[in-house]
């Protein structure tokens, strides 16, 4: 049972940083490749800001949600809508897109390593997690947070672009963008809302995560970027609810492969199972097949 | 041949010498010394090392190590009066490619004498072959891994961590322990070497058993599993062979897990990179080449001059760079001769006499530096030495 809840723990970390590349992903079509950045620089941010004074929990998170959206907002501004608007199909967007998201990336990352020396940073916090007893389960706070919010924001997002108005533009959007317009749908202020939404998500998971692991290096975004890129491609590119499915699959077949003692072949094993099952059903857990018009 | 041809070839060799000698008029080289070549008004050290990327710490202190022995040096005219050294820093940014091309630059350079080489193995360790094809004596820092000392021109002048990583296992001898769990990460060189071949075998020669062996890799951030795993077994020591970021993590982890016992780490724990574990890294205990915690007169005397030119305490890299400066600089002064091979003959003497530096005393197994090393205990945010 301890195993179990050591994978809802893991998972939830998981979901809590892919599901906001998730949403920009599935439904404006954008793979932000600066995302692991935006995490990682609201954490930053939030060491920063506590390192001249000590902040209780909830501040420094609010700090780093506040910066990840700021980031992604200013990313999408400044980067991402002049190259759609520059390019001259979506495939040759995409493309540039995915370049210009390493390319951002780059630029917090350099100024983070630059400050630590690419040492770990934390939070200066008041702060401190205690260890539960939960039926002889041993559960820290950090953890219960991170669990309660992961599935709260997962499960919420699932049913937000499944049920709202906004949620149905943005499939639409994710479906055909051109259409999309003709019907109403104002794509920039929308893929702009989008991108801010899923920064503060990259800035909560920042926060959670730095919280969590006590302290995170300028690179641990790049490390979990693959994850997050794995997971969506397991759960199903535009289904949110394969997000969340996918992040727990990954992390159970992580802990499984740790527990049988072989920590070095944790990627390998987790990554080919993922291939297995892609094998099977290459649009994802919970992705529709593609349907080609001609 | 033609008497016109005989006057041509008198006239350029005639060029030759004049100009040879009024290069020599122009600050050329002193005579002196064993080399014969003597030592250049201005000597070019090439420093190819991370300045940016994931162990810019270890390049970034190596330059401030390497600028206060600059100081020194020239305060003191070690190599002669008004003779300056040039430090030149080309940043590796963290990847093997970037390292060979910054390499390729600096030994293309005619004007650069030597070579203070890549601190990460895996670039030392490309680059080794180049500097012994190009003959440019180079000294690695860190850099601890196989295949980077290999020829007459590399030097390394941090000792590989397992050459005195016994400080640590008799440390547990010594604290009765009968049991220990190993956590390494097996994708790091030396610690999969230390955690895999080293460990086992000095803990089997005190008699210490290792009741659990768990690898990770470099990408593993969270250790809940390994440490309740560890708690269960409750081994007398942990001995944890991770990466600075991993480090922090599994502390807070295993103290989270309830594991309460001692643990031993590594240098790469040192340099203030477990602060960030708060309380839970009070009492871990590793093995360092250098601390200011160190009492012995040449490292206290660098930790002093350090903390004098930069205001803050110096590194363990920063030692690294203060040591193979200073390697180099007796390297010039014992072969009185700053060409490169000049320096390489002199590397190779200094490295047969040993000498003391930041590290304390510098003895060498062929190119390769050997230290004493100091045990030194984390307790509320500063080196102790370990009782």
């Amino acid at each position: 049972m301890q195993d179990l809840l050591n994978v809802v723990t893991l998972g939830s970390i998981y979901l809590l940083f892919a599901l906001g590349m998730a949403l920009v992903w599935g439904t404006i079509g954008i793979l932000n490749f600066a995302h692991g950045a935006t995490f990682m620089f609201s954490a930053f941010v939030g060491h920063l800001v506590t390192r001249e004074t000590e902040l209780p929990f909830l501040p420094v998170v609010a700090v780093s949600v506040l910066v990840g959206a700021a980031i992604a907002a200013l990313t999408q501004l400044l980067a991402f809508q002049p190259i759609l608007k520059r390019s001259k199909n979506q495939h040759a967007a995409e493309m540039r897109i995915l370049i210009g998201g390493i390319g951002v990336a780059a630029i917090p990352l350099a100024l983070a390593q630059h400050q630590t020396r690419s040492s770990p940073f934390g939070f200066n916090s008041s702060y401190d997690a205690e260890v539960m007893d939960v039926f002889g389960l041993r559960l820290t706070t950090t953890s219960a947070v991170i669990i309660v919010s992961g599935l709260a924001i997962g499960i919420g997002l699932t049913v937000w672009v499944r049920r709202s108005r906004q949620g149905l533009a943005l499939r639409a959007i994710g479906v055909d963008a051109e259409t999309a317009a003709g019907m109403g749908v104002n794509r920039t202020a929308l893929a702009f809302g989008t991108m801010a939404t899923a920064g503060a998500l990259a800035g909560l998971a920042g926060a959670l995560l730095t919280f969590q692991l006590g302290a995170i290096a300028p690179e641990t975004g790049d490390q979990l970027l693959i994850k997050a890129f794995a997971i969506i491609v397991l759960g199903g590119l535009g289904s949110m609810a394969g997000t969340v499915i996918g992040a727990y699959v990954l992390a159970g077949a992580e802990t499984l492969v740790l527990n049988l003692n072989y920590g070095t072949w944790v990627d390998a094993v987790s990554f080919g199972l993922i291939f297995l099952i892609l094998l099977a059903r290459p649009q994802g857990l919970l992705g529709r097949k593609e349907v080609r018009r001609t | 041949m033609g008497s016109a041809a005989r006057k041509r070839r008198t006239l350029l060799a005639g060029l030759a010498v004049s100009a040879v000698v009024a290069t020599a008029a122009c600050g050329g080289p002193e005579a002196g010394g064993s080399g014969g070549g003597g030592i250049e008004k201005t000597i070019k050290i090439a420093q190819v090392q991370d300045q940016t990327g994931p162990i810019a710490y270890a390049g970034l202190g190596a330059s401030e190590g390497a600028e206060l022995a600059i100081e020194e040096i020239e305060q003191q005219n070690f190599l002669g009066e008004g003779v300056k050294i040039e430090l030149q820093k080309l940043d590796t940014a963290g990847e093997i490619e970037r390292a060979s091309s910054e390499m390729n630059k600096a030994m293309g350079d005619r004007d650069v004498d030597a070579i203070i080489g890549p601190a990460a193995t895996q670039q030392a360790a490309a680059v080794a072959p180049l500097v012994g094809r190009q003959k440019v004596p180079t000294v690695f820092t860190q850099a601890g891994g196989q295949g980077v000392v290999i020829n007459d021109y590399t030097f390394r002048v941090t000792p590989p961590m397992e050459s005195y990583y016994e400080l640590a296992v008799d440390y547990l001898d010594k604290k009765g322990v009968k049991t220990i769990s190993v956590l390494y990460n097996a994708t790091f060189p030396t610690f999969a070497e230390l955690g895999e071949k080293r460990v086992p075998q000095m803990a089997k020669d005190r008699g210490i058993e290792i009741v659990q062996s768990l690898p990770v890799q470099m990408t593993t951030q969270d250790f809940a599993g390994q440490s309740q795993q560890i708690a269960r077994k409750n081994p007398d020591a942990l001995v944890m062979l991770l990466i600075a970021p991993q480090s922090v993590t599994a502390l807070r982890q295993l103290k989270d897990a309830g594991y309460d016992n001692l643990i031993v780490a590594t240098s790469v724990q040192a340099a203030g990179n477990i602060k960030e574990a708060g309380d839970a890294a009070n009492g871990l205990v590793y093995p360092v080449p250098f601390s200011t915690a160190m009492d012995g007169e040449s490292s206290a005397a660098f930790t002093e001059a350090f903390r004098k030119k930069f205001n803050k305490d110096p590194d363990p890299y920063a030692a690294d760079g203060y040591d193979a400066m200073w390697f180099i600089a007796r390297a010039i002064k014992a072969s009185g001769d700053s060409s490169r091979e000049g320096i390489r003959k002199g590397l190779a003497q200094v490295a047969k006499e040993g000498f003391t530096g930041a590290m304390g005393n510098l003895t060498f197994e062929g190119n390769d530096a050997r230290i004493e090393g100091a045990l030194v205990q984390w307790q509320d945010g500063k080196e102790i030495l370990a009782q």
